[in-house]
């Protein structure tokens, strides 16, 4: 077809992208709404709880600053600059994300500042294993497609948790706290190819099983993902050097 | 402080790292540290899963529902059929009093 070329290829790949978040839908919902639900019986009036999706948009430290606020103001209660402190920690990992993801999705200046408000760890995972099987890899529009797909439905889900939440049933009462590690087992399980993989998926997981026992949620995967990337590339080196001198 | 400021405090120390990250990938690295990078969603993906499986209260189900999804991602190939699948197991072992 005559000038079906300059049609930009964006939106193909962004519906692709929003799509593949889909299955991740059924277990985000309902944290949303809990998450309201928890802010708004903190005191926070449905304006802020929408606001805090609007912006910061990651699920963990909404959830621990929503816990926060419900002291924030009173004697020993949660300063504020122990709930920003709180987010940094568990949102640093976030760093990581991005040194990963930008290796495998061209992007310029302008959308790497568009697509790094969107970021969450789903779409991490999503885009970095499934975007593979996109035509020439993960693009802009996949990745935004993605991202998007989480936004509109997080930020849908709180203002539906903020507004009437009370009388919706808890996350624990659906048993959908279970979707999230097996989306993620879901990407893990195709990328178990060969020894070396399988040690630092095990090693990373056992770690940050330990780790969780002391420290926040967002610090934990910074630690056990850079220590187990660690010895990856270190059991990776120590392969080629041992096929260099049998070589010799 | 008002609860929007701590709001956008939140949000000033949370998107910085997710910019960062974007932009220190296109730098050239050595051997290590590509392999590294390489390893990074191996590594970060299998953190997320273990403490959400066995650091939870209801660990046995979770576990269960793991195996099941897991072998059927294993074998299909399907990510959401191994999602509703283990999700199928969960409530399966739930109901039964498991």
């Amino acid at each position: 077809m005559p000038g079906s070329a300059s049609v930009s290829p964006f939106w193909p790949a962004f519906w692709r992208g929003y799509r593949v978040m889909t299955p991740l839908w059924l277990g985000m919902v309902p944290f949303a709404v809990a998450y309201a639900v928890t802010a708004r019986a903190s005191g926070l009036s449905v304006w802020e709880t929408q606001l805090m999706s609007l912006t910061v948009f990651a699920g963990a430290s909404q959830f621990a600053a929503a816990g926060l606020f419900a002291g924030y103001g009173a004697i020993g209660g949660a300063s504020a600059i122990g709930i920003v402190l709180t987010t940094f920690l568990l949102n640093a990992r976030h760093l990581l994300y991005g040194l990963s993801l930008s290796r495998q999705v061209k992007l310029s200046r302008p959308q790497r500042l568009i697509a790094a408000q969107f970021l969450t760890d789903e779409s991490y995972g999503m885009v970095t294993v499934r975007g593979e099987q996109e035509p020439d890899g993960p693009s802009f529009g996949y990745l935004l497609g993605a991202e998007l797909s989480l936004y509109t439905v997080w930020n849908a889900s709180t203002l539906l948790g903020a507004v009437g939440g009370a009388v919706l049933p808890s996350p624990e009462a659906l048993g959908v706290g279970v979707i999230f590690p097996l989306a993620f087992l879901g990407l893990l399980v195709p990328m178990l190819r060969g020894r070396v993989t399988v040690l630092v998926a095990l090693a990373s997981g056992l770690v940050a099983w330990g780790l969780s026992r002391v420290l926040p949620g967002g610090l934990v995967i910074l630690l056990a993902g850079v220590g187990g990337a660690l010895l990856g590339a270190w059991l990776t080196g120590q392969q080629t050097a041992q096929r260099q001198k049998a070589g010799l | 402080m008002s609860v929007v400021a701590v709001i956008v405090l939140m949000w000033a120390v949370t998107y910085p790292a997710r910019w960062l990250g974007l932009n220190l990938g296109r730098v050239n690295l050595p051997p290590f540290w590509l392999a590294f990078l390489g390893f990074v969603p191996v590594s970060v993906i299998a953190a997320l899963i273990v403490p959400e499986v066995l650091g939870s209260a209801e660990w046995p189900r979770r576990l269960f529902a793991c195996a099941v999804g897991g072998l059927i991602v294993w074998r299909s190939g399907h990510l959401a059929a191994g999602i509703l699948g283990g999700f199928a197991a969960y409530w399966a072992v739930r109901i039964l009093g498991g």
